[in-house]
């Protein structure tokens, strides 16, 4: 669509007066002043948080990654002067210090911080629990929806209505999903703060971008590929199952992989569904099986919001806020580029 | 689709038996296909489903809000809390003036300093003011006893309201589980139900308390408007206009205030404690409250207008810095940029929408609410309205990071809106000789307008309902701000209708009133959501260009 420089050439042949060209080089240099300052803005979110938060989550000796801290659970940190040095500990082990020497600890003054200390291991597990939930849930009547409409729907008041619904779901605001899901859910179905409660209502906030997705996803197959089906004489069924949906099914994976930033990256939605501040049993620690469903998880957005403005500020929990926020972000924002590359990807391949 | 088999026996053959065998599974009369085809629909009905589901729900619990809240407001009247802040207000509104006269007496202080003289000589020259200033306190003593007295009465009233709107709950609670116990039991219930005391209260009675105090309250006015006016004639003048004029100021809104005196009375004088709340005052106080205050120990206020105004105040200011950098970065992608450019903006901008809000609230908590501080205090800047900034979080650190999720959705939808115009409207402007500004200015962009405008407006409804970065950088202040202050009012903290919800549903007891409160400002979201994509979609489908 770009119009590589041609302008010299015109000018020439159209002899406007100089001032003009440059008032018309200066249009085009603001343009991309304002192109590029918001690639400069995204720039330094990108930047502070990597640097910030990527010296909490690497480091310079092997293994070259803070493993502790995404393998264990938060703590609170307790700092103290012992042998006229600083110690910092995390609760677990300031215990076990305490009960092995308790004359180091008499009349010493010691500040705890929560949350300071200690990893966000099971922040990092219900987040991948509610993702993988919600995305199973959302994609099976996701495709199952679009299949519907683009395989068998007829032009009708009743695919009138499911669109305009589509539409208009797509923009409700995900608090809102939040409150839905906590009015129905947990408070009418009494399920209470549980995964289950968080993947509907994560899994009916994506359904949306599914069904827009997946629906151009099948409507790219070509119609021969559907014809030559049933003029072999398969059934509607079998045609979509041989000829319609293999050939679809990238599209439809590569475009939900943006539904899967989507849901991870929402706070909301989970607040009062599925989130717990602190736990300490990981999620498969349940007694029955069917507890499994109906436990709340801790879970990353959360926990950076709760760490940036629930709790007392200050420099021991900067680390653990920035190292949050960049494993969040960064492992989110993979996720996304993923299935922008792939889809580019994808668009180059099939070319119907 | 039915075809019939042939009549001959199939051969074992697997596509003809896979292709050409009709389904023999009948259920209800019909085959299997049909039966697919229920699934499929049945899957695509979840979506209207789904939105049904969230009217319902929203609505089914802010359903008992407008009732409650007039009942809330019932008591407030009733119990005389409502004649209390009518003195309330009076007696505020004096607290200013003598703030204000304190006012006054600093900045004469300083410039008596600025001329040389020293403390106590200054002060000695302000002696008239000060002596002003403390006939002026005094002056309201009458008022501020009466107006405790009366608030002790009238809360301990309201807090018997309270006790027993809790005993008949328990009353209820009891006689409501007698239907499924056995007799024994449920005699036990019915003899706790029996025991709870509900003491009625004789409102009438307790409002004449206050408004026996009424002709006190006559007679205290009296003496203050006489005690005012001899202030007023004593005011001093400094001789120096800078001060004079502040100074007469204060004298205009002393007079103001004489004269706001007989109007309160006969304020105080119309007030009926059985006038009923109607049903319109109290949709009022939630439409148009301005105040949200719960939890109180006085009166609990849902007024949802601060809020609302929080909300679209910030997205206006988001979609100030939103729009013209999205429409600018669309055109540029489109129109001018080469295709490498546009291969790696495109992805790129994208790509931002991808970052989860609550990490762009970390950072502006973190990270842009300071430097922003920090920036507002460099003295070459201190002719932007509203430097330097009070409040490190507040509308404007909120918006520039609305704006920035708002970018992509503006930029992907203009953009589309852009490349969706016939290439034979550009090409024929440029053959007539126009440049190409000229052609993006007024073809172009005139055609994609419409494209734009839905553009805008999604971009509008994603500002509006985001949460996350309100909760965390736009200060939480829960006021309209001052907008008196001109455009340095980009820089008050306010509080926005999808913060509180995400603030206050957490702490919040279910089924209360507070509760119901939160989902009907839900409810108003959800609305406001459904209107912004219903003119969206509108406008894309009245304003289509042919395509070529």
């Amino acid at each position: 669509m770009s119009t590589s420089p041609q302008a010299p050439a015109r000018r020439s042949i159209l002899r406007q007066p100089s001032w003009r060209a440059r008032a018309e080089a200066l249009f085009f240099l603001l343009l991309r002043m304002g192109t590029y300052s918001v690639l400069f803005a995204a720039a330094v979110v990108f930047l502070d948080i990597g640097i910030k938060g990527g010296r909490v989550v690497f480091q310079l000796s092997p293994p070259f990654i803070n493993v502790p801290f995404l393998t264990q659970s938060p703590e609170t940190l307790n700092v103290f002067t012992a042998d006229g040095a600083k110690v910092k500990m995390g609760d677990r082990e300031f215990r076990a210090f305490k009960a092995a020497h308790p004359e180091k600890l008499r009349d010493v003054p010691v500040e705890t911080y929560v949350y300071s200390a200690g990893g966000i291991f099971p922040n990092i597990v219900g987040t991948v629990l509610l993702v993988v939930g919600s995305m199973v849930i959302a994609l099976v009547l996701g495709v199952c929806s679009a299949i519907y409409l683009s395989e068998y729907a007829r032009e009708g008041p009743f695919i009138r209505l499911v669109r305009l619904s589509i539409a208009n779901l797509a923009g409700v605001p995900s608090i809102v999903f939040g409150l839905f899901g906590f009015g129905l859910f947990v408070v009418a179905l009494d399920w209470n703060v549980s995964l289950l409660a968080g993947w509907f209502t994560l899994a009916f906030m994506v359904l949306p971008i599914i069904i827009t997705a997946s629906e151009e996803a099948l409507r790219s197959v070509p119609k021969g590929l559907r014809e030559g089906a049933l003029a072999l004489g398969a059934t509607k069924f079998q045609t979509i199952r041989t000829n319609v949906l293999p050939y679809a099914l990238p599209g439809i994976l590569t475009s939900s992989v943006l539904a899967i930033a989507r849901v991870a990256g929402e706070t909301a939605p989970i607040m009062f569904t599925a989130a717990y501040v602190v736990r300490d049993q990981m999620p498969w620690q349940v007694e029955k099986w069917t507890d499994f469903f109906f436990q709340g998880v801790m879970a990353l957005p959360y926990h950076i919001y709760v760490v940036a403005s629930k709790i007392p500020q200050n420099d021991y929990t900067r680390d653990v806020q920035y190292g949050t926020a960049f494993v969040f972000l960064f492992t989110v924002a993979g996720i996304a580029l993923a299935a922008i590359l792939l889809r580019a990807r994808l668009r180059k391949q099939y070319r119907w | 689709m039915a075809i019939q088999s042939p009549p001959e026996p199939a051969v074992s053959h697997s596509v003809r038996k896979q292709l050409l065998a009709p389904g023999k599974f009948r259920l209800f009369g019909r085959n299997r296909d049909w039966w697919i085809k229920m699934f499929f629909e049945g899957n695509a009905a979840i979506s209207v489903v789904v939105l049904l589901l969230i009217v319902f729900t929203l609505f089914r619990e802010a359903a008992g809000f407008m009732p409650g809240n007039r009942q809330n407001l019932e008591v407030y009247r009733r119990a005389g809390l409502e004649y209390v802040d009518i003195l309330k207000r009076q007696t505020t509104e004096y607290a200013a003036l003598g703030r204000q006269l304190g006012a006054v007496r600093l900045a004469w202080l300083q410039k008596l300093r600025a001329q040389g003289l020293d403390l106590p000589a200054a002060n000695t020259r302000l002696a008239a003011l000060d002596a002003l200033d403390s006939r002026l306190a005094e002056a309201i003593g009458a008022h501020e006893t009466i107006l405790s007295e009366m608030t002790e009465h009238a809360s301990s009233v309201k807090e018997r309201v309270t006790v027993g709107q809790d005993m008949a709950e328990v009353r209820r609670n009891l006689l409501g589980g007698i239907a499924g116990a056995d007799a024994a039991h449920a005699a036990k219930l019915q003899s706790g139900a029996d025991a709870v005391v509900l003491e009625t209260i004789d409102f009438v009675a307790e409002a004449n308390v206050l408004i026996g105090r009424f002709p006190e309250l006559q007679t205290a006015n009296r003496n203050l408007s006489a005690e005012l006016a001899s202030i007023l004639a004593a005011l001093p003048h400094s001789g120096d206009p800078a001060i004079d004029k502040p100074l007469a100021r204060f004298g205009d809104r002393l007079a103001d205030f004489g004269a706001s005196i007989p109007e309160r009375e006969a304020e105080l004088a119309r007030w009926r404690a059985d006038r009923p709340v109607t049903f319109l005052e109290g949709f009022n106080a939630f439409a148009f409250g301005r105040e949200w205050i719960t939890a109180s120990f006085w009166q609990d206020w849902y007024g949802v207008l601060p809020l609302f105004f929080g909300s679209v105040f910030i997205s206006v200011l988001a979609l100030a810095i939103a729009i013209p950098l999205g429409i600018c970065a669309a055109l540029y992608v489109n129109q001018v940029a080469r295709p490498w450019e546009q291969g790696f903006i495109k992805p790129y901008i994208e790509f931002i929408s991808a970052i989860p809000s609550v990490v762009l609230g970390f950072f502006g908590i973190a990270m842009l609410g300071e430097t922003l501080r920090q920036l507002s205090q460099v003295a070459w800047l201190s002719w932007v309205p509203g430097f330097p900034m009070q409040e490190r979080l507040n509308g404007f650190t909120a918006a520039s990071l609305l704006a920035l999720m708002a970018i992509p959705t503006i930029f992907t939808l203009a953009e589309d809106a852009l490349q969706n115009v016939p290439k034979a409207l550009r090409e024929a402007s440029l053959a007539l000789g126009a440049s190409r500004v000229q052609t993006i200015l007024k073809v172009i962009l005139p055609a994609a307008l419409s494209g734009i405008t839905a553009a805008i407006l999604l971009g509008f409804g994603r500002v509006i309902g985001e949460t996350m970065v309100v909760l965390l950088c736009a200060g939480n202040r829960i006021a309209i701000p001052d907008l008196s202050l001109g455009l340095g009012v980009a820089f008050q903290p306010v509080h926005t209708m999808t913060g509180i919800v995400a603030q206050e549903m957490g702490e919040v007891v279910r089924g209360s009133l507070h509760y119901r409160a939160l989902f009907m400002v839900g409810c108003l979201l959800f609305l406001l959501s459904l209107g912004i994509n219903y003119g969206a979609q509108k406008i894309v489908r009245r304003y289509r260009l042919p395509q070529s």
